[in-house]
């Protein structure tokens, strides 16, 4: 199933689009914007794997870690310190940036700076949300809920769409199974499909074990390679991954973070696979076992 | 010339001596009283939205108002049947996604008596009706027919 193309960055920065037979594309940084050195650092270092690979990216960082499970625990530098860090980022490393916002009253600003909005997960259905988002005119990147069914996330793609804007990439980041426990449906890609957009697969906070730590969440990070193989085989148009250069220190999500020493083998098959199941979809056409047969 | 549909009180009638020099204009359902929706409506608005009109034919039009698609209480169940999705997710389907696109269409000058023959034949119920540029101008359901004709 062939989905329409979107278009990120461009301008100052490299244009990457999504979708159709693109190439895969890369959405991936440090969880939290937790310095401006540290993130400067990480870009740089995940450019050179990039560019090695002759993979398209987008940085990904944020300002505001609004779902954390304590009150305690860290909250992110704030919207003024974040985005001045992420400008400085596309000035100086020429590559689009995602960050998400949890206010509707922030999307203007957080636009103004981010080339690439991004819904988080638990905040995919809240209309103020999603129109805020629309709006700005800049594409949408909207996880669905861990608690969302694939067919309906259509329904916040259409809150999007009645604000003129269809510039969406839909992301998977596993659906809650019980209590302090996610599992990966796959359905969910094709099912996301139907809507027209592009695809994504969130590998790191698919490991994610929410909040199973009493106020903190764990992860099973050891897993993440073999859920994306999967995924790019079912036919993503982008993969999304959180990277640092030491998880265990880091200041949110410290339990599946991938580390940017395991970046450079992963993004490497996934790039093999993407490019093997776009051959396979020229030869063998669009997957086409119908319901009657 | 009979068609094997009587009318028998206080004498026998045949179609023909119901419908003589009328046309399917003085029994059309307006598009206001039928089930009229977009392609993008969830088949669970559809099927409201036939309740509330108490037809079992949606009619689906696009922007310009032509009609592109059919759903039928009879595929409704027939989708059912054939169906392995969860109902919630059969709800979140656009209506489109299972209506029939090719269907039979009348126009508005047809005489009554050919139209019902046309729906005896195909065993059916409703019959859309379009103008020359393929827009809706309505539908003639068997049982509005009847009553018309039948007080008249």
């Amino acid at each position: 199933m062939k989905s329409k193309i979107i278009n990120v960055g461009g301008g100052d920065v490299a244009e990457i689009k999504i979708g159709g037979c693109e190439p895969l594309v890369f959405l991936g940084g440090p969880c939290a914007i937790e310095s401006r050195v540290h993130a400067l650092e990480m870009c740089q270092r995940i450019g050179e794997i990039c560019d090695r690979l002759n993979i398209p990216w987008v940085y990904k960082s944020c300002y505001d870690k609004d779902s954390r499970s304590a009150v305690t625990s860290f909250h992110g530098v704030g919207i003024e310190e974040g985005l001045d860090i992420l400008a400085e980022i596309r000035q100086s490393q020429k590559v689009p940036v995602v960050c998400d916002f949890s206010d509707a009253n922030l999307a203007n600003q957080t636009a103004q700076v981010v080339d690439f909005l991004q819904i988080p997960a638990y905040l995919c259905r809240q209309t103020h949300i999603l129109t805020a988002a629309g709006k700005t005119g800049q594409p949408i990147h909207l996880k669905k809920g861990q608690f969302m069914s694939p067919w309906n996330m259509k329904n916040s793609v259409r809150k999007i769409e009645a604000t003129g804007n269809e510039q969406i990439l839909l992301t998977d980041r596993g659906t809650f199974f019980g209590y302090n426990m996610l599992i990966n449906d796959y359905r969910n890609f094709p099912i996301m499909m139907e809507t027209g957009y592009p695809v994504c697969f969130d590998a790191t906070h698919s490991v994610q074990l929410p909040t199973s730590m009493g106020n903190v969440s764990g992860g099973q990070r050891e897993f993440i390679p073999y859920l994306v193989r999967a995924a790019v085989g079912c036919g993503i148009n982008a993969l999304f991954m959180e990277v640092h250069d030491n998880p265990d220190e880091a200041l949110s999500d410290a339990n599946t973070q991938l580390n940017i020493r395991y970046l450079e083998n992963i993004l490497s098959q996934a790039k093999a696979t993407h490019e093997t199941r776009l051959e396979l979809a020229e030869r063998w056409g669009d997957d086409n076992v119908h319901v009657n047969d | 010339m009979r068609h094997g549909l009587n009318w028998r009180s206080g004498g026998e009638m045949t179609m023909s001596t119901l419908t003589t020099n009328r046309t399917i204009r003085d029994i059309l359902l307006s598009p206001t009283d039928i089930p009229v929706m977009s392609a993008r409506t969830l088949v669970k608005e559809a099927l409201e939205l036939m309740s509330a009109k108490r037809l079992g034919l949606a009619c689906v039009i696009d922007d310009d108002g032509k009609l592109i698609g059919l759903f039928t209480d009879g595929d409704l169940r027939r989708l059912l049947l054939k169906s392995q999705k969860p109902i919630s997710a059969l709800f979140a389907d656009d209506i489109i996604t299972h209506a029939r696109t090719e269907f039979t269409s009348v126009d508005r000058n047809m005489d009554i008596e050919e139209a019902l023959k046309l729906l005896q034949d195909r065993e059916i119920f409703d019959l859309p009706v379009l103008d020359e540029n393929g827009r809706l101008e309505g539908v003639i359901h068997l049982h509005p027919a009847l009553k018309e004709l039948l007080e008249k």
